[in-house]
């Protein structure tokens, strides 16, 4: 896992943050893990092919998986966003990775994503990648947003 | 009224386009991917498509190749988080009329769909 993958995630993040939900997210703290482990209630999981390969693993909690909802859908009712909260935070996960992936892929590479799984509840019977992982946390007024980045140079 | 087909796998990504373009369009149906898709594009012959790339059973450019292979005349407009040069360039020389990228303003959605019916 190379370092330098984590910083097109944190700009990602940051603008999808603005653009999509009008928030400013900031950034709080980063880590190194052995494997894309969701420590959170609510998890998007993405997997990555083409230049890289691997997995991208959101985490936040259900109060925040909410809040996204009624950020992207300012106009829907409670009953119907409660509906609508696991499609909230699979699109701004899957924009999050899409706007990094532009970033990682550059003029001539190519990365291809898989829709977004969400897993509500806990991760704990989930296999993930074993593979070396950076963990970003950020902050924001609606609140915290966990990505597990579990990357590696596709073999040529 | 023109009328349009919305593809994305995201309820909440049709719900925001169909918002967007109900104002000036009349939305003939919403597909969650691509074989939905091209289903209701027989079905219902809109006037245009707007089309996500990443989506289960079968993805938006798989689509978007199956239309435009069917029905040449038809007007697709990517709309995906998805928007390498690669993917950009792939899905212009298979037929799409343009690319708009997640996230966008609604104002590039319109202009998007504006443009088709120019000239």
């Amino acid at each position: 896992m190379r370092a330098e993958y984590a910083n097109p995630f944190i700009t990602a993040a940051i603008t999808t943050f603005q653009k999509e939900l009008k928030v400013k997210l900031n950034r709080n703290a980063i880590n190194v893990k052995e494997a894309p482990v969701p420590s959170k209630q609510v998890s998007i999981i993405i997997g990555v092919t083409g230049m890289v390969k691997g997995q991208v693993v959101y985490s936040m909690d259900d109060n925040v998986a909410f809040a996204v909802a009624k950020a992207m859908l300012p106009d829907k009712l409670p009953a119907e966003l409660r509906k609508l909260t696991n499609s909230a935070v699979s699109e701004l996960a899957n924009i999050i990775t899409g706007q990094a992936s532009i970033i990682l892929a550059g003029e001539s590479q190519k990365i291809e994503i898989t829709p977004p799984a969400v897993i509500c509840g806990g991760a704990s019977s989930i296999d993930f990648l074993s593979l070396q992982t950076i963990c970003l946390s950020f902050l924001s007024e609606i609140g915290s947003l966990e990505i597990n980045i579990a990357l590696t140079e596709a073999a040529i | 009224m023109r009328k349009g087909l919305i593809v994305d796998d995201a309820a909440v990504m049709r719900m925001r386009l169909r918002d967007i373009l109900s104002s000036k369009y009349s939305i003939a149906g919403e597909a969650e991917n691509g074989r939905q898709a091209i289903e209701l594009y027989r079905a219902y012959k809109p006037d245009f498509v707007t089309m996500d790339i990443s989506m289960a059973e079968m993805n938006g450019m798989e689509a978007l190749k199956g239309l435009i292979a069917e029905f040449p005349e038809a007007k697709i407009v990517m709309v995906s988080a998805v928007g390498q040069k690669a993917q950009v360039f792939e899905a212009l020389s298979h037929g799409a009329k343009d690319f708009i990228i997640k996230p966008f303003e609604p104002e590039r959605v319109l202009l998007a769909i504006e443009r088709l019916f120019e000239g």
